[in-house]
């Protein structure tokens, strides 16, 4: 068990210029479960790959516990890591794949037989262990992979991408085991995933990185309540938040034919830069369908913004309503979630207004978080 | 002995031929997949005959006379015995197939353990002159053997290792090596990294992670070089003609089976028993049937070789 600490560190491919990871810094609590998040190409399995001594750091330095591992040689480092394609030997046994580190450490054959056995009993593989790996499915294939990394009881646990070659329905199944046997275990992990559900579900907290910056590390709720800035704030939650650039007015920002209250200071802070405009970001969840007792601007047109419909997704619990709309003179998409019960047909026009407090406001020139 | 190749990829010939087919016959055969396939097989059975009735002739060669031989090429032998078989053993070919298998299991074993192990560095590792030394290797396949026959006379002869079995050896391993590289390099290019890296985090070195973890895997593609290998070097004929000739009188015959049939039918008491002369090309050419016949999968696997996903 140990803390995991990226003090600056940063890694220039060679021949490129652009740091493919630049100036990480994330401080990984014992135990803690942290998964590294962002598009493609954010650097996210570099970050991992720089842990797991894969890759060079150019600069800064990475610490397992108090010792400094920044160019320790995988084998030093007390990590066990889990490959997208598993990366299981082809040659060997179930049983082989899992105690081959242990092997190579020196322990005596009694005791890996007794670690592989524990491990295959918490993983469900016990009847497998004598198999090689291509008679075993993907999910056994996946299970196998996690249990090569338990039976070594490494300090640090690192997984990149461990479910993105299962189907649908067993990733969502994996998902939930892998979480509570790291719960279980208490072994601090890095995971890396490009998908915002599994890095919301699964992680205590999470690291959103863009073009090898870190944009944000918090606990999901958070990352959730309170994105940093305007590409957290799209990158977590599905469907996407509505960013919508809004012109600003005394007191608020006028959002279609209602004004969305804005503190002052944020309000001050964007004008004192220049900015006429805001971007407001409303969840989908957050929308309610105006009923005539909102309070409008002016008496004669409903409260809110009017949204044609486009597209209805009806998910059974709840629909999603994909629609277009006039704000500040420009068309813009929203995306509503209505109840399940009432979900509108193609081409009708709904008023909606954000519930008040689940808004969230960002400059549009720098994309950072205004509001609090 | 080129005559172990596999007959399969010719239907390119076939593809253009097809539509020539006058209409007639393309009504009969409605399927043109099925005319395909009667048209190709034709040719490889006509291909297979034409390959197997020297091989034939000469295996019932061996159980003919003399007068026999010389006689219709279709009569079959009218005394099945093996007397020139016993023949041919006693006057040397026994002693070649030793001398060959001596030879062969060290050459062949090392030229696997070198080639794969410099094929594997050049493939997976990045450092400068990786590319120089990989074309190095490679045109040292676009060399013909026969130019290097002199410069590699005179250096073994310096070397004092005119007519020993290290002399052999060790050309044959160099002259294995470009082929060898060549195949293992792409080879191990096809396997994913993702193997190498896991067992760098399993705590293996580099070597052991070369031997226990990548050269299994390889195995497939080890054993179709491997044959190839066997098949090339058993039939060298003009490498051991030029190292392998006795030095004196009192030097030891170290004969290869090729080499040693030519000597078997250029000396003179080998001129009237012909049965015994084919009797040594069928036994020199058993064992390379042998081995092509129970690897034929494996040569076929490891050509188109990949991994387990």
């Amino acid at each position: 068990m140990a803390t995991v600490t990226f003090d600056q560190a940063t890694r220039i491919y060679p021949g490129g210029d652009r740091p493919a990871v630049d100036k990480l810094n994330i401080d990984i609590a014992d135990g803690e479960f942290l998964v590294l998040v962002g598009p493609s190409g954010c650097g996210k399995s570099t970050s991992l790959r720089m842990l797991a001594g894969l890759e060079d750091v150019n600069d800064g330095a990475i610490r397992i516990g108090d010792r400094d591992v920044t160019h320790l040689p995988p084998k030093d480092r007390d990590i066990a890591m889990v490959f997208q394609n598993y990366a299981l030997y082809p040659h060997m046994t179930v049983a082989d794949n899992m105690g081959f580190a242990l092997k190579i450490a020196g322990v005596n054959k009694a005791e890996i037989r007794q670690r592989v056995e524990e491990a295959a009993k918490i993983l469900d593989l016990t009847e497998y262990l004598s198999r090689k790996p291509k008679a075993l499915s993907g999910g056994q294939r996946q299970r196998v992979a996690m249990g090569r990394a338990i039976v070594r009881e490494p300090q640090v646990f690192l997984m990149d991408e461990p479910l993105s070659n299962l189907d649908a329905k067993l990733r969502v199944q994996t998902r939930t085991q892998i979480a509570s046997l790291q719960r279980r275990l208490g072994t601090t992990t890095v995971y890396v995933t490009h998908d915002q559900v599994e890095a919301m579900t699964m992680g205590d907290r999470v690291a959103v990185l863009k073009d090898g910056l870190l944009q944000q590390v918090d606990s999901p709720r958070n990352m959730y309540d309170r994105p940093a800035n305007l590409f957290v704030a799209g990158f977590i939650g599905s469907p996407a938040m509505n960013l919508v650039e809004v012109p600003i007015t005394d007191g608020g920002v006028t959002f279609g034919n209602s004004v969305v209250p804005v503190n002052r200071e944020a309000l001050k802070a964007a004008s004192d830069s220049g900015d006429k405009t805001v971007t407001v970001g409303v969840r989908p969840e957050h929308f309610e369908i105006a009923d005539g007792e909102a309070k409008s601007v002016s008496k004669d047109a409903p409260a809110g913004v009017a949204v044609t419909v486009n597209v209805v997704e009806e998910l059974g619990a709840d629909g999603y309503v994909y629609g277009s709309a006039e704000v500040a003179g420009s068309q813009v998409d929203i995306v509503v979630r209505v109840g399940g019960r009432s979900v509108p047909l193609k081409g009708d026009v709904l008023h909606v207004v954000p519930r008040g407090g689940e808004t969230h406001v960002f400059s549009t020139s720098t994309g950072e978080r205004l509001s609090d | 002995m080129s005559t172990v190749e596999d007959p399969t990829p010719t239907p390119v010939a076939v593809t253009a031929a097809a539509p020539a087919r006058p209409p007639g016959r393309d009504e009969r055969f409605a399927d043109s997949g099925k005319a395909l396939n009667v048209f190709s097989h034709g040719f490889l059975v006509l291909w297979a005959v034409m390959i197997v009735l020297p091989l034939v002739w000469i295996v019932l060669g061996a159980f003919k006379t003399s007068t026999e031989i010389g006689g219709s090429a279709w009569a079959w032998p009218t005394n099945w015995n093996l007397g020139a078989f016993g023949r041919a053993w006693e006057n040397g070919v026994g002693g070649f197939l030793v001398h060959t298998l001596i030879v062969l299991v060290f050459s062949v074993t090392l030229t696997m353990l070198f080639g794969s192990m410099a094929a594997y560095v050049l493939a997976r590792y990045e450092f400068p002159g990786n590319r120089l030394i990989y074309f190095f290797f490679v045109a040292g396949a676009m060399f013909p053997v026969y130019l290097a026959l002199v410069p590699l006379f005179f250096m073994l002869k310096n070397l004092g290792m005119l007519n020993t079995y290290q002399g052999l050896i060790l050309v044959y391993v160099a002259y294995s090596m470009p082929f060898t590289v060549f195949f293992m390099h792409s080879f191990f290019r096809t396997l994913p990294t993702a193997l190498h890296e896991a067992a760098m985090i399993d705590g293996c070195s580099h070597t052991r992670a070369f031997f226990q973890i990548m050269l299994p895997i390889a195995k497939p593609g080890l054993l179709s070089v491997g044959i190839f290998n066997v098949l090339g070097q058993w039939n060298q004929y003009i490498l051991p003609l030029t190292l392998m000739q006795k030095q004196s009188g009192t030097d030891a015959d170290h004969s290869v089976l090729t080499q040693g049939l030519v000597n078997l039918m250029v000396q003179s008491g080998y001129k009237n028993d012909m049965p015994a002369l084919f009797a040594g090309m069928t036994i020199a050419m058993l064992p390379v049937l042998v081995v092509y016949l129970s690897f034929q999968r494996q040569v076929q696997a490891g050509l188109t070789a990949g991994t387990l996903k």
